[in-house]
């Protein structure tokens, strides 16, 4: 008889929308083995993206104290840390799309999965126009300065010919 | 508290000054029959070799573990050792465990133990088997994961024998060891 062995992997994590300002649970899954009961720290916050590589949103960053009871062998564990979308008025996020990272303090225990986090309900105020209109009003003044300068110096040499 | 058991086995092996049965190999190239490497061997230096670079190469003493052992600080660890001898008698022959980490510069010995044997004069490779339990302390190293013995010395003196294994054991040391770490689920709460 032949037999056939189905592995389960574990589901993709699926995209979800908070507003800011929401508190955020995570949980968890490991193996671990510790000689002495120990507490450790278990961390997750919202990351972004760019050619530089991934960054915390720091602000956001949430922990939990998680115990360890000894074991020798494998021990399964479950834990939940909580972190809270700080609005980005209070120095926190913007509205985007965020990586989530959770990882246990002074162990190399790290998992995050890029775009799950879509953060929405910063108010669109003055503010954010104005800084979204700022490069275009810098290269204008530019432009307004250089192009008298080149006038003139295009003038001058015409009246000495 | 649970006695936990890594078994080690030497082979066989003979006295310097000759008289052993054991059957002397020819210079030339043999296949391992444990890992199918090719191997060669020099009956001057009583030594197999492996050929890398165009260097022929000592085979290593370490071998990587058939098994790991779990420990714990407080736990016991029985290391067993078997080997066949066959020559005179031997007076003082002296068997040493090593607990440590095997590296670039060889064996850092953290923990060791000796324990002496007196050999039989025998003319047939005869079995011994020999063991000593350690006690996992609270300073163990999360590195100190790898084991050797070796047998040396004694009247006659017998030719210093190697074997030990890589990676045999997991230390469960007062830093967690956290593995098959995953995001199970996130929510609002």
């Amino acid at each position: 008889m032949q037999t056939l062995e189905i592995v389960f992997q574990p589901m993709a994590l699926e995209q979800k929308t908070f507003s800011v300002g929401s508190t955020i649970r995570v949980t968890v899954s490991f193996k671990y083995v510790v000689g002495v009961n120990a507490t450790v720290q278990l961390m997750a916050g919202p990351y972004y993206s760019n050619i530089f590589g991934k960054h915390l949103v720091s602000p956001c960053v949430g922990k939990a104290d998680v115990q360890l009871t000894a074991a020798s062998t494998p021990a399964d564990k479950t834990a939940a840390v909580d972190f809270i979308l700080v609005p980005k008025a209070n120095g926190g996020i913007e509205n985007g799309t965020y990586g989530l990272r959770v990882w246990v303090e002074g162990t190399q225990a790290l998992a995050d999965t890029d775009n799950v986090l879509v953060v929405t309900g910063n108010p669109g105020g003055a503010t954010d126009v104005f800084s979204a209109m700022m490069p275009m009003m810098m290269m204008l003044m530019m432009m307004g300065m250089v192009m008298p300068m080149m006038q003139s110096a295009s003038g001058g040499g015409g009246e000495e010919t | 508290m649970e006695v936990k058991t890594l078994a080690l086995d030497l082979g066989g092996f003979r006295v310097l000054q000759g008289g052993g049965n054991l059957p002397v190999l020819a210079a030339g190239w043999y296949v391992d029959l444990a890992t199918g490497a090719r191997v060669y061997f020099d009956p001057k230096t009583m030594n197999f070799y492996t050929l890398a670079g165009g260097v022929y190469i000592p085979l290593s003493y370490m071998n990587p573990a058939p098994k790991q052992v779990a420990v714990a600080p407080g736990d016991k660890l029985k290391i067993s050792l078997s080997f066949s001898y066959s020559g005179p008698a031997i007076t003082g022959a002296v068997i040493r465990y090593c607990i440590g980490v095997y590296g670039t510069f060889g064996f850092t010995e953290n923990m060791v133990w000796e324990n002496t044997k007196n050999l039989a004069l025998a003319t047939t490779p005869t079995p011994y088997t020999d063991e000593y339990t350690f006690t996992i302390p609270s300073s163990i190293g999360a590195d100190w994961n790898d084991i050797y013995c070796k047998i040396y010395g004694g009247s006659p003196s017998v030719p210093q024998t190697l074997f030990g294994y890589e990676n045999a054991l997991t230390i469960a040391g007062l830093t967690p060891n956290i593995t098959s770490f995953t995001i199970k689920d996130f929510a609002k709460v």
